[in-house]
């Protein structure tokens, strides 16, 4: 099968944009003044050469990109002078997401990418495909993944979850990133008076213009990054269809990806400071289908904002876990925190004091050492995000003051499990655990961790969690063979 | 057996089996108050380890595990004790480091003539590095265990961060050795396991001989064959 043909012209727009846009600005910059009629012309017939050429690059790429469906395999050809076929097993496929921007919402196409748990970058991404081949794929997708299984034709999707317009507006509420606003509100509270003194010293009115324009950047930064939250998360909607997750979200780019339960990695449960405050957090799922690099946008929220009791009501829909009663790290943990802490604001006043001996502009630079009396606060309220938790199916950590990260971790999708003692942890007798699974979140991402536990602790843990592990193994296989031998 | 003294179990972890590197001297250490004396005898894991891995050769340490005794015969011949590196590992770490050391050394002492410091200031910097570098790596090769296990390949190493790592046979991808040119001329071997997680997808046992490798390279796949359950993606 072929791509649409509507995506030649749109894909001639895209990218002759860029390059039109290339060109132009090169000859701008070469030639400062084109002289007179004659350079115009010059960039002009450029200008219809690039989109002449672009317009037959497309339309072969086009032309030459087909895609075939075969019982077990997906299959595509693609390519214009360098041609690659390449075959993608059904099970093998994590995600599909269809994704429509306004111009191909016009146009009625839509982008469709596969997703694998190999490899750097989507596996397959059909560039486009109309919007009804693209649910087609889709469908027949998740069919034919699920072809062992018995599946109920009558079977309708249930609405899981449906985003409400007050929560929508405590997303963008909520949606600001707060680590960079008090870091922000910092910087500028210190940098900002001793400058507008250096700006106009007579002008005391300027003292307090400071930290109003810091202000004033930061609702504008708020209220820039809830507007991006609300149209992104527009009209969502989590369906269970079968053995699958769907979502579909976004006002002006419409998005719709699938999520097979049986591929479930880890859960996250993300709650950033304010949102706690309302009793609210969000619901990541992660399968194995997204390359860590692959950025945060494609890691997508199962459930944006929800309640705290209606997030883990979802998780429990995902994953049979039972009550959670996290166990903190020994109060000496928090002794460390206050030591960390104090030594980066050490090390902050002396970067002041440097500053102020190299430029002059901050006379009051020794104030930072002031912020020492709130190591005790800030390391308490670290310690107290912080935890452990396990059961027979699952290990559970918890982290982060800013942004609070619960991660479920099914003993099923252990990869590797670690504990590391650095040189500050020895002299506390503290270890940190580390649980790896195949999630996409990157590097400090999907993985648990548990932070500054016992040592003792510790290594007990490690070898519970791989015994665990192995023995779920084992019950999982003593049930498919169960299963195989009840099929036949 | 270990619960007693460790508090802060939320779950009964009595019934899981000892593993194999927590000796005696560990055990022991849990008796203490997990709370009081934070200074205390917070590296005698540690020592347990630098008693074993006392020499290049395979030390199979007596405490093996008891999980061992229930292992089928098949899976038992390719597991191992607690195994050190081969010390020859140390020059070649030694070489590598010697190799940044004048790199360095040359680049700062032209920086520093350039910018009008006295240029004796550029080995000396140099000279640190190079002994920190020696300690650093007598310590690393001191701390490198492994031990294949019936389920799961143990790995211990690091010397700021001391790492303990467990890879489950079912998890492993594929194994691989490796030989660069330094380690060809010195005899070693490095072995490769790669899982699909995310964090340390890959590890890698470095100062093996050839042989070692081969042969180490030999019972892992084995013992992955054997673990059947899917890579869980």
């Amino acid at each position: 099968m072929r791509l649409d043909y509507r995506s030649i012209p749109y894909r001639i727009l895209e990218n002759g944009l860029r390059i039109g846009g290339i060109v132009v600005f090169s000859m701008l910059a070469s030639g400062g003044s084109p002289g007179g009629g004659f350079g115009f012309l010059l960039v002009v017939g450029f200008l219809l050469l690039g989109v002449f050429a672009v317009g037959l690059w497309e339309s072969a790429y086009v032309r030459r990109y087909d895609y075939e469906i075969t019982a077990d395999t997906f299959d595509i050809r693609s390519g214009v002078f360098s041609r690659r076929e390449r075959e993608i097993p059904f099970e093998r496929i994590q995600n599909v997401d269809i994704a429509q921007n306004v111009v191909q919402r016009v146009l009625d196409i839509a982008e469709v990418r596969l997703e694998t748990a190999g490899g750097g970058s989507s596996e397959a991404t059909l560039q486009y495909v109309s919007r009804s081949e693209a649910v087609r794929l889709q469908e027949l997708i998740s069919d034919r993944k699920q072809r062992g299984t018995e599946r109920d034709p009558g079977a309708s999707d249930d609405v899981l979850f449906e985003l409400e317009s007050r929560e929508l507006a405590i997303l963008g509420l909520t949606s600001a990133n707060f680590r960079l606003f008090a870091s922000l509100v910092v910087v500028v509270s210190l940098v900002a008076p001793p400058l507008a003194r250096q700006l106009s010293p007579s002008a005391n009115l300027l003292l307090f213009l400071g930290p109003g324009v810091a202000i004033g950047l930061l609702l504008l930064l708020w209220i820039a990054s809830g507007l991006q939250a609300v149209f992104r998360y527009y009209g969502f909607r989590l369906l269970r269809h079968d053995d699958e997750l769907r979502y579909q979200r976004g006002l002006l780019q419409r998005y719709t990806g699938t999520v097979p339960l049986s591929k479930v990695q880890t859960l996250m449960v993300q709650e950033n400071v304010l949102a706690r405050l309302l009793g609210y957090g969000s619901l990541v799922i992660e399968t194995a289908g997204y390359a860590p690099g692959q950025g945060s946008e494609s890691v997508e929220s199962a459930v944006p904002i929800a309640k705290r009791h209606r997030v883990f009501e979802l998780v429990r829909t995902v994953e049979d876990i039972g009550e959670v009663s996290f166990e903190r790290p020994p109060k000496r943990a928090r002794t460390r925190y206050i030591a960390r802490y104090s030594i980066v604001v050490a090390v902050a006043t002396g970067l002041a004091g440097v500053g102020h001996l190299l430029t002059d502009a901050i006379p009051t630079w020794y104030a930072v050492a002031g912020l020492v009396v709130l190591t005790p606060l800030a390391a308490h309220l670290k310690w107290r995000n912080l935890g452990y938790y396990y059961d027979d199916e699952y290990v559970v950590t918890q982290s982060g003051f800013w942004t609070r990260k619960t991660t479920i971790v099914p003993y099923f999708r252990v990869q590797t499990v670690a504990d590391s003692q650095t040189i500050f942890q020895r002299r506390r007798r503290l270890r940190t655990l580390a649980v790896d699974t195949a999630s996409s979140g990157g590097f400090w991402g999907g993985d648990a961790v548990a932070l500054d536990i016992d040592a003792d602790t510790a290594g007990q843990l490690r070898e519970t969690v791989h015994d665990r592990f192995q023995s779920q193994l084992a019950r999982r296989q003593s049930e498919q063979t169960d299963r195989t031998a009840s099929l036949r | 057996m270990t619960d007693g003294g460790a508090g802060n179990d939320p779950a009964d972890t009595a019934g899981s089996p000892e593993s194999g590197e927590r000796g005696p001297a560990e055990a022991a250490e849990t008796t203490g108050a997990p709370d009081s004396g934070e200074r205390g005898t917070g590296d005698s894991a540690d020592t347990t380890a630098g008693a074993v891995d006392g020499g290049p050769t395979p030390a199979v340490t007596p405490a093996s595990e008891p999980v061992t005794d229930e292992l089928p015969a098949e899976v038992l011949e390719y597991t191992t004790g607690r195994r050190s590196v081969s010390s020859l590992v140390q020059i070649h770490w030694g070489l590598r480091a010697g190799l940044v050391a004048v790199v360095a050394g040359v680049v700062l002492t032209a920086v520093l003539s350039n910018f009008g410091f006295p240029p004796e200031y550029g080995p000396l910097v140099v000279g640190v590095f190079v002994v920190l570098a020696a300690v650093w790596i007598g310590l690393r090769y001191r701390r490198w265990v492994y031990q294949v296990r019936g389920d799961a390949l143990y790995l211990e190493r690091g010397v700021v961060t001391h790492v303990r790592t467990l890879v489950p046979y079912v998890r492993i991808q594929h194994v691989d050795t490796s030989r660069g040119p330094l380690e060809r001329t010195l005899g070693l071997s490095t072995l490769v396991v790669y899982t699909a997680g995310s964090r340390g997808a890959d590890v890698s046992i470095p100062g093996l001989t050839p042989e070692e490798a081969s042969d180490l390279q030999k019972r892992v796949k084995e013992l992955a064959i054997e673990a059947e359950g899917g890579d869980a993606l």
